[in-house]
């Protein structure tokens, strides 16, 4: 009981310091993001704590879930008129971005020999983190596998993501805010900021919409391939 | 100010949190075949557009979650350490299946917004 309360005011305590690290030396791999998870994996590790000591207390936080994914209506209320705009141009981009996610993962898993539900657990990863993982277990993967997975993707975006832009000369806020929300959810939404405004409205409007398509997509083309 | 913003945070995490719960009670008990994550989603989005709710009510609650929307993700990521000796084996192969991907899926909607940009610019005058 205590323990699982320490580890509860652990992952809080590494997260606040880890926020702050970073707020001070901006650098990709001092993401909070990266640092957090890998501090606590390497407590764990030295202190031979087993996981569900350390999930009895810190699984606390993941009942916030829930609450988070749904004030994300919140940011599709506020940029619903970026949406209207352009609504034909983003929702076609994202469709073929998001369906292509789960096809390329799929292809790629079985080319590689990877397992089924390793497959599953890997396809809904471009949606944003909560309801990728919800996807995930519908559709028979491994909902943790698919957390590591989808930071994966937002850590790798953020690299490759302006290289793409620069390498395919993706200019306009459109197509910018579409390749960067569909691709990596609120990390790209993030990156996209970092250009303008607009192209981060309508990153985040791609972001939603990426997550209801591949919430329809996915079952549909796992089951079908 | 600060104590009221406080509160009033705190109030507004609560709503979304019986919100949430709420939810994923009713695509349960109806069978939906969406998470019910999804449903107060769609639920909240609609009461937004039809001004039952007003942002101002939600709007503190709903920042803090968001802000801090990584910190409850971490115990799931953590988990990881039950899947050691996938990390090992595969690893390398789940990597490279993420990468191609994702750069597949950059190509496929960055190149398509830019043809619809595009077009807009020709066809306005």
């Amino acid at each position: 009981m205590i323990a699982s309360v320490f580890w509860l005011v652990c992952t809080i305590a590494v997260y606040l310091l880890s926020k702050r690290l970073y707020r001070k030396y901006t650098r990709i791999y001092l993401t909070p993001l990266i640092v957090t998870p890998a501090v606590l994996l390497v407590a764990i590790a030295l202190l031979k704590v087993p996981y569900p000591t350390y999930e009895r207390g810190a699984g606390l936080l993941s009942d916030l879930v829930g609450p988070a994914t749904i004030a994300l209506a919140v940011t599709l209320y506020k940029h619903v008129k970026e949406m209207k705009r352009n609504a034909g141009a983003i929702i076609v981009s994202v469709c073929f971005g998001a369906v292509a996610a789960v096809l390329t993962t799929v292809g790629l898993s079985r080319l590689f020999g990877l397992s089924a539900p390793i497959a599953d657990s890997l396809a809904p990863r471009s949606a944003t983190t909560p309801i990728a993982m919800s996807i995930s277990s519908h559709i028979g993967g491994l909902p943790t596998i698919t957390a590591v997975a989808t930071l994966v993707t937002g850590i790798m975006s953020m690299i490759m993501g302006p290289l793409v832009v620069k390498a395919f000369r993706i200019r306009t806020p459109l197509a910018r805010g579409v390749l960067f929300g569909t691709s990596s959810h609120s990390s790209g939404v993030s990156k996209a900021l970092e250009y303008d405004d607009a192209t981060g409205s309508i990153a985040a409007i791609a972001m939603m919409v990426t997550a209801f398509v591949t919430l329809l997509a996915a079952p549909w083309v796992t089951s079908w391939l | 100010m600060k104590v009221k913003a406080l509160f009033a945070t705190v109030i507004q995490v609560a709503f979304f949190i019986l919100l949430s719960k709420g939810a994923d009670a009713i695509a349960k008990w109806l069978n939906l075949p969406i998470p019910g994550t999804i449903l107060g989603i769609l639920v909240l989005f609609a009461l937004l557009e039809l001004k039952v709710i007003k942002l101002d009510w939600i709007e503190l609650g709903s920042k803090w979650l968001l802000a801090e929307m990584l910190l409850f993700f971490i115990p799931a990521t953590v988990g990881i350490v039950n899947y050691k000796s996938l990390v090992v084996h595969q690893g390398v192969a789940i990597a490279i299946v993420i990468l191609c991907s994702t750069f597949a899926v950059m190509l496929c909607s960055g190149l398509m917004g830019q043809w619809f940009s595009a077009k807009q610019r020709s066809e306005r005058p």
